[in-house]
């Protein structure tokens, strides 16, 4: 087993500041409402001289402008979850622990060529995600934790692949790393036993029979003479992430840079599962009750965080926004199979089809749906209705029935509807006399439907040149109609 | 030492984006064949341009503008690329373009709602290598004209398109444009004279074309057809023939 431990040091300031880093001084307080302490403290602030464990009323006497967010342990726990369920597209076996999470990867050593790269993609998509992470990398999950630890303490500690190196690797480690109870800590300490190859020294009863059994239980898992059994995260079938901007955005550019870190999140969680969404509905939190509702909607499942960042940046343009942004949420409620894209060794038929459907969101996501269709051949003699639209999945599917000749030329364009034409004694005008090319051709159908026609059609050529299709109609001599262009 | 010289002009002639003035340029991307053997020999690489972008100036609607391309449209869509139908006048009748050969199912009609619209529309079709063909207008006669002031870095942000999606890009715009100055490769004048579709082209890689090129295939000719004289009933309607076999 190879474990990797990733360990998110201050995490309640890393959630305040996810979105982007305050310029302000920032405090993340706990403890009793009467006398809250300074449990995490930003740069801004300890430049000021605020230390953590401080209270808050001397933090505010030191800093002038403050913020102080009072620490909320749900919100850790859920930022932890998510990430863990943003972590298992490395390895089905995420488990959430107190201050990071631990994922055992050497099942997926092969896939992501070796823990070097693997450990990379990791950090790297972390810092996506708008958090910084410490890592560890140990044949025991505890080893890994502890190293991450005294990595975010900014101790030295090489990760270790094999459990025969763990002892050396792990003997000059401060035992303060683990979240033993404080008063064991301190009798430890002032039996001069301070690191990890001390007490790995000492006698496993004696400990055992002094600190509690469970002590000699942490370092045999540390050590990995003890299995040390985790409890898989198993994320939600529906996906939430919200986040809070660092300051009141007004403009639609700045929510871009928080939502890439959701659709990043999101991206991982649906890569985990095999899966692509739909339909996504972010919702813009202007303050308490006003919120704008967005729905991102697609003609089949996606998840890469960069093309649907380009349909939102799209969508997110048309809006209006009353009033300014302070946080986002984005929910996914249904989530369905996804096929990944193959790559090709040239561009094919394949890329084609892709290029078109994201053209085709693209369009859509910012001229609306039903600006952005295909044309197709109806079976009918009228001209209005021998055609049709066809809109989304449809397009570019060929054609069930094979366009069946149309007896006489068509114009290139259609008019929406007929246009009436002024005639003088007889004979129509558009932009000077008509001259009637070719015709008639008789059209005559519909009586079925309601909507019949019974027109005469001509090709009429005006002075300029141009070329029209027109027509009279049956029971009105004079009534003259222009119907299409040929361009 | 002077045919050193002329080996090295000849090298340099060969070069893309490189033509001597009186000869036309070796296009780079492969043409498209229009079908009207006159004008395909003045256009360099012997067809219609793609991966570049190129206007198509004409006065009035309905001259048979967009016809006389319906060859190269078909061909261009041809690797199942789209054709896109950004912004047109009116709409592109389906019966019509089925007639001229080009594969409906491939026709994409887009209808923005303004003129960055369109223009935003133009280039993400042209940029994203989907399209065989792009076709753009940018407005209705009236506002063409309005609107064919000078906007260089807009077309000049379409030929960068057209360039990265190798598509066919055609830009249809009025003959007041004639007097600005283009980004295009190609721009060609359509105009109709006693009843037949003629083409100038104004600029190319290579001289101007000054004598017109006529495309006959489209000389529909005035034939007098006595409109007054045509009994309204001549022509059986279907729907009498159907109550007298009842």
């Amino acid at each position: 087993m190879l474990w990797v431990a990733l360990e998110l040091p201050a995490l309640p300031l890393q959630i305040a500041e996810r979105a982007g880093a305050s310029s302000d001084a920032l405090v993340i307080s706990e403890g009793t409402a009467q006398r809250p302490i300074v449990s995490c403290a930003n740069a801004e602030a300890k430049a000021a001289g605020v230390r953590e464990g401080q209270a808050v009323a001397a933090a505010k006497a030191l800093a002038g402008e403050l913020r102080v967010i009072a620490r909320d342990p749900a919100a850790e726990r859920e930022t932890l979850e998510g990430l863990a369920a943003w972590a298992g597209q490395f390895t089905p076996m995420v488990a959430v622990e107190a201050q990071g999470i631990v994922l055992e990867i050497e099942s997926s050593l092969r896939l992501f060529n070796g823990h070097a790269q693997l450990t990379a993609a990791i950090l790297r998509g972390i810092r996506n995600l708008g958090f910084h992470a410490a890592i560890g990398v140990a044949p025991t999950a505890l080893a890994a934790r502890i190293i991450a630890r005294a990595e975010a303490q900014g101790l030295q500690v090489r990760s270790c692949l094999t459990v025969e190196e763990l002892r050396s690797r792990l003997a000059e480690l401060p035992l303060f790393l683990f979240d033993w109870p404080e008063a064991t800590l301190a009798r430890l300490t002032d039996l001069g036993v301070l690191r990890v190859k001390d007490i790995l020294e000492l006698p496993a009863e004696g400990i055992a029979r002094r600190f509690g059994p469970e002590i000699v239980l942490a370092l045999d898992r540390l050590v990995g003479l003890q299995c040390d059994p985790r409890v898989p995260y198993v994320p939600p079938p529906r996906f939430r992430s919200r986040i809070e901007l660092p300051a009141e955005a007004d403009g639609v550019e700045a929510l871009l840079f928080p939502l890439r870190r959701l659709l990043v999140q999101f991206e991982g969680y649906a890569r985990g599962r095999g899966a692509g969404a739909q339909r996504l509905s972010l919702t813009l939190e202007h303050g308490r009750k006003s919120r704008t509702h967005l729905g991102i909607d697609f003609a089949s499942p996606e998840r890469e965080a960069d093309f649907i960042i380009s349909i939102a940046r799209e969508k997110l343009g048309r809006l209006k926004l009353a009033s300014p942004t302070i946080a986002l949420a984005l929910r996914v409620d249904a989530l369905l199979a996804y096929t990944p894209r193959t790559a090709a060794w040239l561009p094919g038929a394949q890329e084609q089809a892709i290029g078109r459907e994201r053209l085709l969101e693209r369009l859509a996501a910012r001229l609306g749906r039903e600006r952005v269709f295909g044309i197709a051949v109806a079976s009918d003699h009228r001209p209005e209705s021998n055609w049709g639209r066809i809109h989304d999945s449809g397009f570019g599917a060929p054609p069930q029935t094979p366009a069946s000749a149309t007896p006489g030329p068509r114009p290139i364009w259609l008019l929406n509807r007929p246009q009436h034409l002024i005639s003088d004694s007889g004979t129509p005008r558009l932009q000077g006399h008509l001259d009637l090319a070719a015709g008639p051709e008789r059209i005559e159908a519909g009586w079925w439907d309601g909507k019949e026609v019974s027109r005469d059609y001509y090709i009429a050529l005006n002075p300029h040149g141009e070329r029209y299709w027109i027509y009279r109609e049956h029971r009105d001599p004079d009534g003259w109609y222009l119907h299409g262009v040929f361009a | 030492m002077k045919s050193a010289v002329k080996e090295r002009v000849a090298a340099l002639a060969r070069l893309p984006g490189v033509w001597r003035g009186g000869e036309l340029e070796n296009a780079v991307h492969p043409a498209v064949a229009t079908g009207h053997a006159a004008l395909d020999r003045e256009l360099p690489g012997g067809g219609w341009p793609t991966g570049t972008l190129s206007e198509v100036l004409h006065d009035g609607v309905g001259i048979g503008e967009v016809a006389f391309l319906a060859n190269a449209l078909a061909r261009a869509s041809e690797g199942d690329r789209l054709v896109a139908w950004i912004n047109a006048p009116h709409l592109p009748y389906a019966p019509a373009l089925a007639q001229a050969g080009i594969a409906l199912e491939r026709c994409l009609v887009v209808r923005p709602a303004n003129r960055e619209d369109a223009l935003w529309a133009a280039e993400q079709a042209m940029r994203s290598g989907a399209c065989g063909a792009v076709l753009l207008w940018f407005g209705l006669r009236q506002a063409q004209a309005r609107a064919e002031r000078n906007d260089y870095a807009s077309m000049r942000r379409l030929q960068m398109a057209a360039e990265a999606g190798r598509a066919m890009a055609v830009c249809f715009r009025s003959t007041q444009a004639e007097a600005l100055s283009t980004p295009a490769h190609l721009r060609i004048v359509a105009f109709r004279e006693d009843g037949v579709l003629k083409i100038r082209i104004p600029k190319r890689r290579g001289p101007p074309l000054v004598t017109p090129v006529p495309i006959s295939a489209l000389g529909y000719r005035a034939r007098k057809v006595e409109t007054a004289r045509v009994p309204l009933h001549a022509v059986p309607s279907p729907r009498s023939f159907a109550f007298t076999v009842s």
